[in-house]
């Protein structure tokens, strides 16, 4: 805080030096820097603001790298007192890694990009019946649904017997659920924009992609000051066309009746549609006095095609008006579940308000929010959002927040439908769904009526002038009683979830600042890491100087694709099929195995000898099949749930998420003549998930996220350089410190050994050549529980080899403007000679790319 | 949707929030600048929490702009 002595003197200073422009100073806020402050507020406006496309660059922020992670965990649904043990379900999970990047060209170009990665997986509701009508198959393991059930004749009571006999009322409603497998979507988009002294006006686009969606989206933004910037007119428009093609539900693939939403379901049982997204919005940002801002905005989406959620069922409960009923006065209703059916098209409109007040008692500020929302298919929802954001001392920030959102339901949502009809069929004997009372129906229980309330904290801390820490958890609770006004979905449907993130943002132009103020730091920054290895090695730089802080980003993709292998021999279908899975024939292999990571590098030394270093990273795995040729037809209830299809085109899985993290310090050994040798002992721990499954099954050891032991991850490096010339070598080697990890196995230990030259083309830039030598032991021990045993990647012994790479490098230095001491490097590896444990397939080659900072 | 009722009300509203601000000079704009009066002080959480109410609630869902993307079983 000023105190208000300090103020005074402050305000008599701005009031000179207002023309003047200003670099602005985050300790001390001036008035140039205010001037900034409408634009700000105004882009923050059209994050918030759903149904706007866009996030226009924001005016405030240069350049700038972020990355967050963040990791989402439902809670236990409540099955009619059925445990997810019991059933085999998990609830719903999901990691989500986002990378961010702004720029700015000649002071008023703007661009911004951003990726963003998530895998999910977890049990997830396709429909809901009666309890009455739900029974546990005899297998265990999973509910159904039967295709009777006894009801009175208004279809509002539904009885069963129970095990003595005594029929009962079981009238509540039950999720049926389903185990879906790990998906990862993908997403990148950019934004380009142009600001005016008043005005900006932006374009972007961006697709997203998983297996069974894929969108692409186009944007414009503009934004008008005016009113000597307290005022601030924005609007948006932005378009989005969607493909979807998902499978039909494998595990209930008699069942559940597609006719409603088509005639004929391709042979594949491929679902396919395409959906439009029109959205556009206004926005207006006012500041009220010194120490209050105003922001609404109206938004208006319309939806078109396929908006159906192809993974949800109704349950259609027949009750024939003509039947008699039972001496109790029951009649035997019929039940069928079909794929849901919404309207072709919604209009939504959205308003929106958010009041945000310093509190100068606490130099703390409130933001109070109100988002209204209607649209066509009969939902109106209100949201009530409040945070209050509290700097404390040391450049630590802490904001509570709350939230509350109250929808009411859609006009065609039902947890399932009374028909006051027999089931009627067509001349062909199928059912027929043309003579339905109801057009559309969906029990998804987004469209119900339910109230959600979420309570949760951010701490942010500003670990260096241009570098902030943010760590976020947040607590959610859906709940039909919670719904305003009362007349809320039962509790059956009451779920609850929380929310971690984690991020760190390092804006360049602060750094590259702080380098242009001492510029002997400067050189010193730009030339520190001469040494420094192409972009395929790791550990193999120290920090120089005591309080160094480096923050680093690397990229890894690997393929595996082609040919089959043994040893170092190329083998057919037939001998896979004879000789990979022993004692079993092989059915199938991989056509393709592709593995990418993205790794955080965060350095620390706490002095000249010691460099500290921490390796949180994130993984996705995919995998796709082929059945093999001359393959035996195996009939096996195991692989009935495994939709690989065998011998009948393409199938993939995905995996991915958190990955394990690496713990590292790293020790100067020696340091004389340009000669420079470093040991580096880490540990990596178990951070990883193993139990990456499908349908109960373990995937392939290839494909899990992470090894699930504790590793020991030890190297020596030895660097050198002399004039334009640089070289150097590394022995390393990961040793696991568990036989077998919490799924029964381990995987194999790795030592690998490299050495390189670089020569500098240009002061800023270098190229490489590398040789590396890896040897890697199979997998040890085998999965403990049903796992997949189709291809040869299901077997322990068909992992690990002997590989001989050659690695091609570029690196290159920013020594000044905006961007010195950024550092960016990519190098190939390319397989020379590889003999491989077992049967696999073949190695491709590995792309790196890497990009740090130290300050 | 919306009432017709509220129609007037929202379009009143606006009108007040267009007239009469108070002037701020630039020099007493220092609270303003502050960075916890950023209408979105944590812009990428937001983004994150949004991607999860989007994903399941009734009256964000299958907004444009945001980006495709179903995430939505």
């Amino acid at each position: 805080m000023i105190s208000s002595k300090l103020k005074v003197q402050y305000s008599a200073i701005a009031k000179k030096l207002a023309p003047m422009r200003f670099v602005s100073r985050r300790e001390q806020p001036r008035a140039a820097e205010t001037a900034q402050v409408a634009l700000k507020a105004l882009s923050a406006a059209a994050l918030a603001l759903p149904g706007v496309a866009s996030q226009p660059a924001k005016a405030d922020d240069n350049n700038q790298v972020s990355v967050q992670y963040g990791y989402y965990q439902e809670g236990e649904r409540n099955l009619a007192g059925h445990s997810y043990n019991e059933l085999k379900l998990k609830p719903i999970r999901a990691d989500n890694q986002q990378l961010s990047a702004k720029t700015t060209f000649a002071d008023r170009i703007k661009l911004a990009l951003n990726f963003t990665q998530d895998t999910w997986s977890g049990a997830t509701p396709i429909t809901t019946a009666p309890e009455a009508a739900m029974t546990l198959l005899s297998s265990g393991a999973s509910m159904a649904i039967q295709s009777g059930v006894l009801s009175n004749k208004q279809g509002t009571k539904f009885y069963n017997y129970d095990s003595n006999g005594r029929l009962k009322e079981h009238s509540q409603s039950v999720h049926m659920m389903a185990m879906a497998s790990p998906e990862t979507r993908k997403q990148g988009d950019a934004r380009i924009g142009y600001e005016w002294d008043h005005v900006m006006l932006d374009v972007g686009g961006g697709v997203s992609s998983e297996h069974d969606y894929d969108s692409s989206f186009l944007s414009s933004n503009g934004r008008y000051d005016f009113n000597n910037k307290l005022s601030t007119l924005s609007w948006g428009f932005s378009y989005t066309d969607s493909q979807i093609k998902s499978q039909k539900i494998p595990q209930y693939q008699g069942y559940i009746d597609y006719r409603t939403l088509f005639d004929n379901l391709p042979a594949n049982g491929l679902i396919t549609g395409q959906r439009e997204d029109w959205a556009a919005h206004l926005g207006f940002n006012q500041v009220l006095g010194k120490n209050t801002l105003l922001d609404s905005g109206i938004n208006y989406t319309y939806s078109s095609g396929f908006l159906e959620n192809p993974y949800k069922v109704a349950e259609l409960i027949f009750i024939d008006p003509r039947q008699a009923a039972n001496p109790n006065g029951l009649v035997l209703a019929q039940t069928q579940g079909v794929a849901e059916r919404r309207p072709n098209f919604r209009n939504q409109l959205g308003f929106s308000t958010q009041l945000t007040q310093y509190v100068k008692p606490f130099d703390a500020a409130v933001h109070l929010g109100y988002h209204f929302f209607a649209d066509d298919w009969g939902i109106n929802a209100h949201t009530f959002e409040a945070d209050w954001v509290q700097p404390i001392s040391n450049g630590w920030t802490v904001t509570p927040r709350f939230r509350f959102y109250s929808q009411s339901a859609a006009s065609f949502y039902s947890p399932y439908f009374v028909i006051p009809q027999a089931i009627s069929y067509t001349k062909d004997f199928k059912k027929d769904y043309s003579k339905l009372p109801i057009a559309n129906f969906s029990s998804d229980q987004r469209l119900s009526g339910y109230g959600a309330l979420s309570a949760g904290v951010t701490i942010s801390r500003q670990l260096a002038k241009g570098v902030n820490l943010d760590a976020g958890f947040e607590y959610y609770t859906h709940q039909g009683n919670l719904k305003l006004g009362g007349g809320g979905e039962s509790s059956y449907a009451d779920y609850s979830s929380y929310l971690a993130n984690a991020s760190i943002k390092v804006d360049l132009s602060a750094l590259a600042n702080k380098f242009a103020n001492s510029s002997s730091h400067a050189n010193h920054k730009a030339h520190a890491h001469h040494h420094s290895a192409p972009a395929g090695v790791m550990y193999d730089h120290m920090l120089t100087e005591t309080d160094e802080i480096m923050v680093g980003y690397r990229y890894m993709y690997g393929a595996q694709y082609g040919n089959n292998f043994n040893g170092s021999t190329k083998v057919s279908d037939l001998d896979i099929v004879n000789s990979a899975c022993t004692p079993r024939p092989c059915t199938e292999t991989a056509s393709r195995h592709t593995m990418q990571m993205h790794m955080l590098e965060l350095m620390y030394a706490p002095s000249d000898w010691l460099t500290l270093m921490l390796m949180p990273q994130f993984m996705d795995m995919s995998m796709s099949f082929r059945g093999l040729n001359g393959a035996p037809v195996i009939t096996d209830p195991q692989d009935g749930m495994h939709h690989h299809a065998t011998g009948s085109g393409d199938a993939s899985h995905t995996t991915g998420g958190i990955g394990d993290t690496g713990f590292f310090g790293m020790f100067k050994l020696f340091e004389k003549n340009n000669h420079h040798v470093h040991l580096t002992l880490g540990l990596s721990a178990p951070t990883g998930d193993i139990n990456q499954k499908m349908a109960g099954n373990y995937l392939h050891y290839g494909m899990q996220v992470g090894s699930g032991t504790w590793d020991f991850k030890p190297s020596i490096t030895y660097t050198s350089s002399y004039d334009r010339w640089s070289w150097g070598g590394q022995v390393n080697g990961i040793q696991r410190l568990q036989d077998r990890n919490s799924a029964g196995y381990a995987l194999g230990n790795v030592l690998q050994s490299t050495a390189w030259g670089s020569y500098d083309v240009f002061d800023w830039l270098s190229a490489s050549v590398r040789g590396v030598h890896s040897l890697q032991q199979a997998v040890q021990g085998e999965f403990n529980g049903p796992h997949d045993n189709s291809s040869p990647m299901d077997y322990p012994a068909n992992y690990g080899g002997s590989f001989w790479d050659m690695g091609f490098g570029l690196k290159t230095k920013v020594l000044q403007g905006q961007f010195q001491g950024n550092t960016f490097a990519v190098e190939w590896l390319q397989p020379i000679h590889d003999r491989y444990n077992g049967y696999q397939v073949e190695r491709q080659g590995e792309l790196n790319a890497t990009w740090s900072i130290a300050f | 949707m919306i009432s017709k009722k509220s129609v007037p009300a929202i379009l009143a509203f606006s009108a007040v929030l267009l007239s009469g601000c108070s002037e701020v000079s630039p020099w007493e704009r220092g609270n303003l600048a502050k960075p916890q009066m950023a209408i979105d002080p944590t812009p990428a959480q937001t983004g994150l929490r949004d991607h999860v109410y989007s994903s399941r609630e009734g009256a964000s869902m299958g907004h444009a702009g945001v980006g495709g993307g179903c995430g939505c079983n």
